[in-house]
């Protein structure tokens, strides 16, 4: 029974930091169909970033994250506006194009990461006590990401739902020509989503430095985790990424203590195949409105 | 012009097959190159370019083939080629339960879950003590490059010609309709499902086969040369360098890249995935369609001059493009 509780509150912890994550995949798939296969690359570089800085002046992680989180807004912004925007539309099928743009895009990132940091794993050993409640322990520094992730979370959502380009960013996600009838400047709320979508990567990254350990091709796991919470949770939806996030994280920490660290880590690909298994049309249906 | 054209392809298998005897190590090193990356170019062309589902993870089954050669070959002492032949014809078994359940899924969806699986056969065989796991396994030494080439020049060669003739048959027009609009292929009466797994399981054999080879060029697997992002990344710059969903473009793409990309990961290995990720970027919003098809229309542009000249003389306005 303590085991169990145990292994919810890790469950619990993680799922707040991934479900940051995803909240920024989210917002880049809502407003543009695009996939961002680049997304966990930008979590590698940022919580990269955050391990130098710490190792060279014991930097606490949380004081970049506004830094971290402005460089992956800007570095989102000019994907968006010197690269997406410039793929040529007479290609029959563009989504192809930018997905393998951001295909591109993900190794490019993961080169740069080995070119600047290079290949060695590197980590964050800042707080790494924990807290004892009865029997459960509370790692400090898990606890601490995920109340930074879930501050961040919020001030995202009142950003979306109360600010104008919030609102024409949703405005824009749910119907296309619907908000440039009104008057919505499509380009504009695409390069501010892009460099949002990125910034809450940054972050997430940023959170993620107390947790994990990385080295620079770790990406596309990042990647697929944060798609897989948005499958499980529904496309496009804001509260379904908090859920479908809660669930990953869940099945991430049993996995870890039932059946070893290395099926933990092939949790979110196999928990996105069986969504598939079981919702295959509950994903495409989402899709096709 | 189609006899000539079976006189120069006569001529080029006569020459790949006779030249080999009198080259050494580094020229023939580089022809194996190319050859490899022409048979993988092909193998991601068939699934990604005809029927238009992009697949990232078919390093994946490259990955599988040398492993099932290498864990054979020490296991029963078989011939290589034997072991090889067995990985390919695993691939395609395993490609079909695989194929049904990923090509349930569209565009990014279908990509997002072959990157995932190809991840996923990574990590299994590097926790996998029977394969050696991170540290890989040690291949009977001894081998020459010679044999290895040969197997792969006819695997790329058999690539070639499935492709040709995917290219001029009715299963090839459905997958090419299934791209342009799986929804009306459908309705049209295309079994889509059937002929998209078909093509995923030539998808899958193609790299299989290539990588039982690369297993013994190698003599020495591990989970990140078996499953290399390099290898992936490479074989998908190369068919869309040269233009994917077309006969001739990876062969082109291929034979044009190998050489730069030796190269590159000689003198600059840390920069190589940099330098490639950029590259496919610049390449898809400079010559998003390819070498092949960007060729080809200009020629055709040159050899009919009334159609581009006829419309202006009819003083019909080209319509402005679109932003």
């Amino acid at each position: 029974m303590d085991t169990v509780a145990q292994l919810i509150v890790n469950g619990l912890l993680l799922g707040g930091v991934l479900a940051l994550s995803a909240l920024g995949f989210n917002i880049i798939f809502g407003v543009m169909r695009v996939v961002n296969l680049a997304h966990g690359d930008l979590v590698v570089i940022a919580a990269l970033t955050c391990a130098v800085a710490y190792a060279h002046w014991h930097i606490n992680p949380l004081l970049l994250l506004p830094f971290t989180a402005l460089g992956g807004f800007v570095i989102g912004a000019c994907i968006q506006r010197f690269l997406l925007r410039r793929l040529p539309a007479e290609v029959s099928s563009g989504e192809a194009s930018s997905l393998v743009l951001t295909f591109g895009l993900s190794y490019f990132l993961a080169g740069a990461g080995l070119w600047i940091f290079g290949g060695q794993i590197r980590s964050v050993p800042y707080l790494t006590g924990a807290i004892q409640l009865g029997p459960i322990s509370v790692p400090q520094a898990r606890l601490l990401a995920f109340v930074a992730a879930i501050v961040i979370a919020g001030l995202l959502g009142v950003f979306l739902r109360y600010t104008s380009i919030g609102r024409a960013i949703r405005a824009t996600s749910m119907n296309l020509d619907g908000a440039l009838a009104c008057g919505v400047d499509a380009d504009l709320v695409r390069t501010v989503s892009f460099g949002l979508g990125s910034a809450v990567a940054a972050a997430a990254g940023t959170l993620l430095s107390y947790v994990y350990t990385f080295n620079p091709q770790d990406g596309i796991p990042f990647t697929i985790s944060a798609f897989a919470v948005i499958a499980i949770g529904g496309l496009g939806s804001y509260t379904g990424a908090l859920l479908g996030a809660l669930v990953l994280g869940f099945a991430q920490a049993f996995a870890a203590y039932y059946a070893g660290s290395t099926l933990a880590d092939a949790a979110p690909y196999v928990l996105f195949v069986l969504v598939m298994l079981v919702l295959p049309q509950g994903i495409l249906g989402r899709r096709a409105t | 012009m189609k006899g000539a054209g079976w006189i120069v392809a006569a001529i080029a298998l006569v020459a790949l097959t006779l030249l080999p005897l009198h080259m050494n190590g580094y020229w023939l090193n580089l022809l194996y190159q190319t050859v490899l990356f022409v048979g993988l170019a092909y193998g991601f062309n068939i699934i990604s370019g005809y029927a238009g589902y992009f697949s990232f993870g078919q390093i994946a089954f490259f990955g599988i083939g040398a492993y099932t050669t290498g864990a054979l070959a020490l296991g029963t002492h078989w011939d290589w080629t034997i072991c090889a032949l067995i990985g390919g014809v695993l691939c395609g078994v395993l490609a079909l339960p695989i194929g049904a359940i990923m090509l349930r899924l569209r565009g990014p969806f279908f990509a997002i879950g072959m990157l995932g699986l190809a991840q996923t056969a990574r990590v299994l065989a590097s926790s996998s003590s029977a394969l050696g796991g991170g540290s890989g396994m040690y291949l009977p030494p001894g081998s020459s490059l010679l044999p290895v080439y040969y197997w792969t020049l006819v695997v790329a060669g058999g690539a070639f010609a499935v492709t040709w003739w995917i290219d001029h048959s009715a299963f090839g027009l459905r997958l090419q309709a299934i791209r342009e609009d799986e929804a009306i292929a459908a309705t049209l009466g295309v079994a889509t499902t059937r002929a998209k797994v078909t093509a995923f399981i030539i998808s899958a054999i193609i790299p299989g086969l290539l990588g039982g080879g690369y297993a013994w060029f190698l003599t020495y697997i591990e989970p990140s040369s078996a499953f290399s992002a390099r290898v992936d990344l490479q074989s998908i710059v190369m068919a869309i360098l040269g233009g994917i969903g077309t006969l001739w473009g990876p062969l082109v793409g291929a034979v044009l890249m190998t050489q730069v990309s030796e190269a590159l990961w000689a003198n600059f290995p840390q920069a190589y995935l940099m330098i490639f990720g950029g590259l496919l970027v610049v390449l898809l919003i400079v010559l998003p369609r390819g070498i092949v098809p960007a060729v080809t229309a200009r020629w055709q542009k040159r050899n009919t001059p009334s159609a581009g000249g006829g419309m202006a003389m009819g003083g019909v306005k080209p319509e402005p493009e679109l932003p």
